[in-house]
């Protein structure tokens, strides 16, 4: 069940099954000697704690947390952040399984104790399980109370970084359609679960050793809310905001999401953010003017949405052939799929499962093998600067556009 | 397959949080027996440092309280005894939940949180009255409903957001932070809206049978263990057949109706514990079926899915689950408020428990003082960056006065905390500096 409707599962479809024990399934054990002690030198790294648990003896709940944590070594950091630190790990019998183990730090700026993000993700990461959404492989508490996530590894940076870097790397409707197929299948996975994301962009779909994308930052996930619930419309990076939330709707369901990988779609083509708006208003202004002006016309009921404000000279929506000059590279039918993701209104919108079904995948070029995907490389050194990067970008919310966005979340609405 | 099936065997509720009927009773046990052990060595250390001077260190793995020093040991809640006072502290939370105006889905996740976290931990060990308020606030969050915890500490008359908040990470990490918690609610409205398609059903007797339903689903469901042993179709469908079983019966015929040809395999590869064997929501199945992967279903795979046998394995499941619930009708409310019954049932049990508190865990806030002295202290010069801004002073007057470690076991190092008895020795944590 886990992958998509359409494609064909691979073999991992279903993961093996997440190191989490029940609660007491080890606890009869966990006691002094499961913990296979026997190594006698820690990497100075994994300050294991001298003195852990001896002013004060451990119930069971906290001998399996000490266990949990024990099984991995926690490395170099990788990365600093306001919400969280990131640090290379690996697990403790097996040197060479590297996974990446984020430590949300206590916020000063939320008194209300465990932050939002932090609840979210924990929340969604823990349920969803899917190739390509990011694996959450434990949980567990540090000595001062904070949550350490243990997350896979994923050395090859993000879709951003192979964007961005014109010069170096090259790609083809192959390819955009392979990372397509991913990002499509991840979101049609969280919807299917009645999880919206809500910040998909370049940077939050990380690459892994495989070449696998794997859609990753939970922080502003939430479940689709019951019919009349409000939600706060302050959610998804500007560039990638549908016009439903720029106009300040509290109703909305997964084409949120949908219109998020339009524009992922398109900056893959063009290798360009396809609407970068400094401001809001900015931002509905170029909606309008390269897609069209939402009107009552093509958008019943738009004019009630309480932000609603448009550029005064009305555009036409633009038809299939006005995308053909810039976005061709993908051929008709891609025109067509990206065409149908970027509907101004939501109800028109297509959803994740239909873009599934779309005859796209199956024209030429078909998707590229994951493990010929053209990868940011070139030696240990790219490496080397690609693991820096990994991490402003696992604990995102710190050093990119995406900050404000969070910050600005209206919690005290938000439902 | 039904994809519900697989996708429900993926949840953190079906995979941590789900065990059946015996399992549970020795996990309690368990928790129980462990409690009891540890506050034993606990109070066992209290006195005084003078006491312990034979072998603290060898001690640890020989836990051996009746043994050694303790003259007069409390008499300690019996498994059965927690239990009692556990039904009577979820009802405390519901009426907290009440009181608060919460929707049902956060009381409910409260009462999930809160039962799940006492299956590991012992009420002798962690206060219940405070760990059920600690329940909502982090339900709350856990819904998605962030409000601030001085205007939810105001509601029940916490002035101190601190009392509230200790409890939080200890909650989270007793729930072994599964946070996600799946509801029947919505499956009740769905099969509403399917039975209201059918012609022969009339709607006053449906709009009767929800309201009922649902009273069951926000009392019953919550106040016994089904959560643990059933999955949220399976209550609510043994919800909605105790509020109306011709109802319930009519939607699960409806919705198993497929005829086996004459051979069947059905052997199920049932996990024994009870909460796979039911499709979730019947009523979605037939919708999700419409999917392009279906479209090889054999007359077998039918039959595995909506077959007869299937049919009958669902309804014995669901009258299990109905007699589960059966045990607190929404009417037993009355019950557990009921003056009478406090005074005869609950009361002597609360003295009791007074008594057999532990001393080292029992003060939320002052454990998690302690605790986050403690990583401080230690953390020193680490990376980490938190806050540094605690004194020595006042780590001597923490470890001085709530904790009283015997002074010698300050082994380690100067980074030691301070040693209390238990087996935190002998465990990995000694590793070298």
């Amino acid at each position: 069940m886990a992958v998509s409707p359409l494609v064909a599962p691979t073999s991992d479809a279903f993961k093996p099954s997440r190191p989490i024990s029940s609660p007491f399934k080890r606890q009869t054990s966990a006691v002094p000697s499961s913990n296979g002690n026997g190594t006698p030198r820690y990497p100075p790294a994994a300050r294991s704690a001298p003195g852990d648990g001896a002013a004060m003896t451990l119930d069971p709940i906290e001998q399996l947390n000490e266990d949990e944590k024990r099984k991995y070594v926690k490395g170099k950091k990788l990365g600093e952040g306001t919400y969280a630190n990131v640090y290379l790990g690996h697990v403790r019998h097996d040197p060479s399984t590297l996974v990446a183990i984020k430590k949300i730090k206590v916020q000063q700026q939320y008194q209300d104790g465990m932050a939002p993000d932090a609840v979210r993700e924990l929340k969604y990461l823990r349920e969803l399980q899917h190739p390509n959404i990011i694996s959450l492989l434990s949980v567990f508490s540090s000595k001062d109370q904070n949550l350490n996530l243990v997350l896979e590894y994923l050395p090859l940076g993000d879709l951003e970084m192979l964007i961005r870097d014109v010069d170096r790397v090259r790609y083809g409707a192959g390819d955009i359609k392979a990372w397509m197929g991913m990002l499509t299948r991840a979101v049609w996975f969280c919807h299917d679960n009645f999880v919206l994301h809500r910040d998909i962009k370049p940077n939050n779909l990380l690459i892994a050793a495989d070449g696998e994308v794997k859609l990753a930052d939970f922080g502003l996930a939430r479940s689709f809310a019951d019919p009349g619930r409000r939600m706060t419309a302050n959610v998804i990076t500007r560039w990638y905001r549908p016009p439903e939330l720029l106009f300040g709707a509290r109703h909305y369901g997964g084409a949120v999401d949908i219109w998020s990988v339009g524009m992922v779609f398109a900056e893959l083509i063009i290798r360009a953010p396809f609407l970068a708006g400094n401001t809001e208003v900015e931002q509905i202004a170029l909606i309008c003017k390269q897609i069209g002006t939402p009107t009552e016309d093509n958008w019943p009921g738009v004019t009630q949405l309480r932000e609603y404000t448009v550029p005064s000279e009305v555009v036409p929506v633009w038809g299939k052939e006005a995308y053909m000059g810039r976005f061709g590279a993908v051929g008709a039918d891609g025109v067509d799929l990206l065409v149908r993701t970027v509907a101004l209104d939501p109800k028109k919108r297509i959803t994740a499962r239909e873009m599934l079904e779309h005859r796209w995948w199956r024209t030429d070029p078909k998707p590229t093998r994951k493990e010929d995907l053209p990868r940011k490389s070139g030696g240990e050194e790219k490496m080397g600067a690609d693991l820096k990067r990994r991490n402003g970008i696992l604990d995102d919310e710190t050093n990119n556009r995406g900050a404000k966005v969070a910050r600005k979340l209206d919690f005290g609405q938000a439902k | 397959m039904a994809a519900e099936d697989a996708r429900y065997r993926q949840t953190s509720q079906y995979q941590m949080w789900s065990f059946s009927p015996t399992q549970l009773a020795a996990m309690r046990e368990n928790t129980n027996a462990a409690a009891r052990t540890r506050i034993a060595e606990r109070l066992a250390s209290l006195p005084a440092a003078s006491n312990t001077t034979s072998a603290p260190t060898s001690s640890v793995n020989t836990p051996d309280p009746e043994g050694a020093s303790i003259s007069a040991l409390p008499e300690f809640l019996s498994a059965p005894e927690e239990a009692q006072l556990m039904n009577f502290y979820t009802l405390e939370l519901l009426r907290a939940g009440d009181h608060a105006e919460m929707p049902d889905e956060i009381k409910a996740t409260a009462a999930a949180f809160f039962r799940r976290f006492y299956v590991t931990n012992s009420i002798m060990t962690y206060p219940p009255q405070e760990m059920l308020i600690v329940a909502l606030f982090f339900a709350c969050k856990a819904e998605g409903s962030f409000i601030s915890i001085t205007e939810f500490g105001k509601q029940f008359g916490k002035d101190n957001p601190e009392d509230i908040l200790a409890g939080e990470f200890l909650l989270c990490q007793g729930l072994r932070f599964a946070i996600d918690v799946k509801h029947p609610f919505r499956a009740l409205r769905g099969a509403v809206m399917e039975l209201s398609t059918l012609p022969d059903i009339e709607r006053n007797r449906l709009v009767a049978a929800e309201h009922r339903a649902r009273e069951i689903l926000r009392f019953s469901a919550l106040m016994t263990d089904a959560y643990f042993h059933y999955t949220p179709s399976q209550i609510m469908l043994a919800a909605l057949s105790l509020a109306d079983r011709g109802v319930a019966e009519r939607l699960i015929t409806q919705t198993f109706h497929y005829v086996a040809p004459p051979f069947t395999s059905n052997n199920n590869s049932g996990s024994e514990t009870p909460a796979t064997s039911g499709p979730d929501a019947p009523s979605s199945n037939t919708k999700r079926n419409a999917a392009p992967r279906s479209s090889n279903n054999s007359g077998e795979d039918k039959s595995q899915i909506i077959g007869s046998h299937i049919r009958d394995k669902v309804l014995g499941t669901i009258e299990a689950c109905r007699d589960l619930l059966s045990k607190e009708l929404p009417e037993r409310r009355e019950h557990w408020t009921n003056k009478t019954v406090i005074k005869a049932q609950i009361t002597p049990l609360r003295k009791k428990l007074t008594k057999c508190r532990d001393p080292d865990r029992w003060n939320l806030v002052e454990l998690q003082r302690v605790r986050r002295e403690q990583a401080t202290k230690k953390g020193g010069g680490s990376d980490d960056g938190e806050p540094d801004d605690r004194t020595l002073e006042s780590d001597a007057a923490v470890f001085g006065e709530a904790l009283p470690v015997p002074p010698k076991r300050r082994k380690v190092g100067a980074t030691d905390g301070g040693g209390g008895p238990g087996e935190g020795k002998g465990d990995p944590f000694g590793g070298p500096l």
